[in-house]
């Protein structure tokens, strides 16, 4: 029953997200023709009345807002998410084939940051309030103050400018042909390093802190003072009691944080080239490309939505107290 | 641990403080006027200490102003969002039914990502400060008034809530002398983490050129200094990058600290929020 109405929730949700997309051009000031007839433009178009409205027959904009309505949720049904300006191509498309390298940059760092700030939050937790603990605790809200392009730019400045072991953008060296596959994979992965570092070391911080506040919880508890009394080694109760009780709230975090990463590419991607979704986004702001940039918007957000859609189901699963809410 | 508390409270206020005698007397300490043209990209010197931009503009200059701008920004939202996020948390969690319909909307708008959304409206609109400060004002009330309602929830069934109830305290009455009083310093924290949101959202939309192009914020100055084809050539990012970027880093560590520190002191037990919420 939980299941159910949950599904009805995100159903809403992404129903939301799909008005919103179709209402934003239409309430912000002017019309599809404003753009392109506007005498500031770059290159004004200049059009007869007839002419106007044949150009707004044709992408049925002349009809009444439910009609138009109907026919962009078919559309999206469809698959069909408009034409990109700039690119000149279907926005899905466009938007496909950049994925696979935002999946692949998302897919490993978010693999490493989840272990590594597992790792760091279990070790700050069981020091509690010691040096190691404080250490930790002071480096990580440090780092967590830099916004996520400026590391990217300190990286770029200090790997590939001063040191020159890292390229500087993109996620292959352009025109090299390979003679082997294993060369290419070696230069999609050298490619690969600092991007994955930066989103890394900007989001590490997240799943340090609530690691290191779910153990303090769990430490708390009488089954570890249990555990003690037993005459249990300490370190039989840190990996078998503490750390996996410990990582409920993590499954749950991680599906949520794939959201939070997806924005995270975006200024990642921006600042070294990489030729992602977040990349695509950014050259869709610049160039005013409005199709794509609706598109882009939809995908990540049906995506982020999609993403806590799954970790809701997964919480259920794992917890069934949840259901009894 | 209450030492390192005290600490490190101490340190993000000293550092706080600054940036706000900066903000304050901006006029009196920036040594130009940051429109003034003088020669394009001179290295720092005895005259210009952090040289100046593409334009010719006096980049201390600009990065004194932008103290402003961006402190101004988050402010003005943190501010707004906390009344309007506490006074609808209040309500939500002291009146049922009124409750329940406001907490289905923060559910709904939680949901949507609110980086994609603000992007996306931020291109449909002039860049502009204001627009700016209206976007990030529909998200931020949200995570307060949830947290606040549910704080609510549970002050409200109190004995001393049932005694006043009795000897014929209005709602109203004790809402504002039982309730609110409570969760002031909920708000305190929730205040710094909006702020600390908008300083790195409002950054990063600076750096995708969706800010305000006159009234330059730090993420504005950085943008512009990103966008120089020759950034990396010499040492230019030196003077031009690097300061506006170690402001926005040093406000959110000040931020940071206090907020910790306010945690650890208002919440000993630990089950903290802080830092949950992400960009």
């Amino acid at each position: 029953m939980h299941q159910i109405s949950k599904l009805a929730y995100y159903f809403v949700i992404v129903l939301i997200i799909l008005s919103i997309n179709f209402f934003l051009p239409r309430v912000m000031p002017g019309d599809a023709l404003s753009y392109l007839t506007d005498p500031g433009a770059d290159m004004p178009v200049r059009m007869t009345e007839e002419k106007g409205e044949i150009l707004l027959a044709y992408y049925g904009l002349d009809k009444p807002l439910s009609e138009q309505y109907i026919n962009y949720m078919v559309g999206i049904i469809r698959g069909d998410l408009g034409l990109s300006i700039y690119y000149n191509d279907p926005v899905l498309e466009v938007i496909l084939s950049r994925m696979k390298w935002t999946l692949l940059l998302v897919g490993t760092s978010t693999a490493i940051y989840i272990t590594l700030g597992i790792l760091l939050g279990a070790t700050s937790a069981w020091a509690r309030g010691r040096k190691k603990d404080m250490a930790l605790l002071i480096s990580i809200l440090s780092i967590s103050s830099f916004p996520s392009f400026f590391i990217g730019i300190l990286m770029v400045i200090f790997f590939v400018v001063k040191l020159g072991i890292f390229p500087l953008s993109g996620a292959q060296t352009a025109f090299a042909t390979y003679s082997n596959p294993l060369e290419e994979i070696f230069d999609i992965l050298h490619h690969l390093v600092l991007p994955a570092a930066t989103l890394i070391i900007s989001h590490i911080g997240g799943t340090y802190f609530l690691m290191r506040n779910s153990m303090l919880g769990v430490l708390g508890e009488d089954y570890i003072m249990t555990a003690r009394a037993k005459g249990l080694s300490e370190r039989y109760i840190l990996h078998k009691h503490a750390i996996k009780n410990a990582l409920l709230p993590i499954v749950t975090m991680t599906a949520m944080t794939a959201g939070f990463m997806v924005t995270g590419t975006i200024f990642v991607e921006m600042v070294y080239a990489y030729p992602g979704i977040g990349n695509l986004l950014y050259n869709a702001v610049s160039y005013n490309d409005y199709p794509l940039l609706q598109g882009i918007f939809l995908f990540i957000t049906i995506t982020i939505v999609g993403a806590n859609f799954i970790a809701d189901m997964i919480y259920i699963r794992l917890d069934p107290r949840v259901n009894h809410e | 641990m209450i030492e390192v508390r005290k600490i490190l409270g101490s340190i993000g206020l000293g550092i706080l403080t600054i940036f706000v005698i900066v903000a304050i007397f901006a006029p009196h300490i920036a040594p130009y006027n940051p429109h003034q043209i003088y020669r394009p990209m001179e290295h720092p010197s005895s005259s210009h200490l952090l040289g100046t931009n593409d334009l010719g503009n006096d980049i201390l200059s600009e990065i004194v102003y932008g103290t402003r701008v961006s402190l101004f920004i988050a402010f003005i939202v943190s501010a707004i969002s906390m009344l309007v996020g506490t006074s609808l948390g209040l309500i939500a969690g002291y009146f049922d039914k009124v409750g329940f319909l406001i907490m289905r909307v923060v559910d709904v708008v939680l949901t949507i990502p609110r980086l994609p959304l603000i992007i996306v409206i931020a291109s449909f609109m002039r860049p502009s400060t204001w627009n700016l400060i209206a976007l990030f004002l529909i998200f931020g009330w949200l995570m307060t008034a949830r947290i606040i309602r549910s704080e609510v929830l549970t002050l409200r069934r109190r004995y001393y809530i049932d005694a006043t109830k009795m000897i014929g305290g209005s709602d109203f009455y004790i809402l504002w002398r039982h309730i609110l009083p409570n969760v002031v310093p909920l708000v305190v924290v929730q205040f710094i983490m909006e702020a600390i949101h908008v300083i790195l959202a409002e950054s990063g939309l600076c750096f995708l050129g969706l800010g305000d192009p006159v009234a330059r914020s730090w993420g504005m100055v950085f943008h512009y200094a990103f966008e120089c084809p020759t950034i990396y050539v010499s040492d230019v990012w030196m003077w031009w990058m690097l300061p506006p970027g170690l402001c926005i880093v040093f406000t959110v560590l000040g931020l940071t600290f206090v907020g910790y520190a306010l945690e650890e002191t208002f919440n000993p037990k630990l089950k903290s929020s802080f830092r949950r919420m992400e960009l």
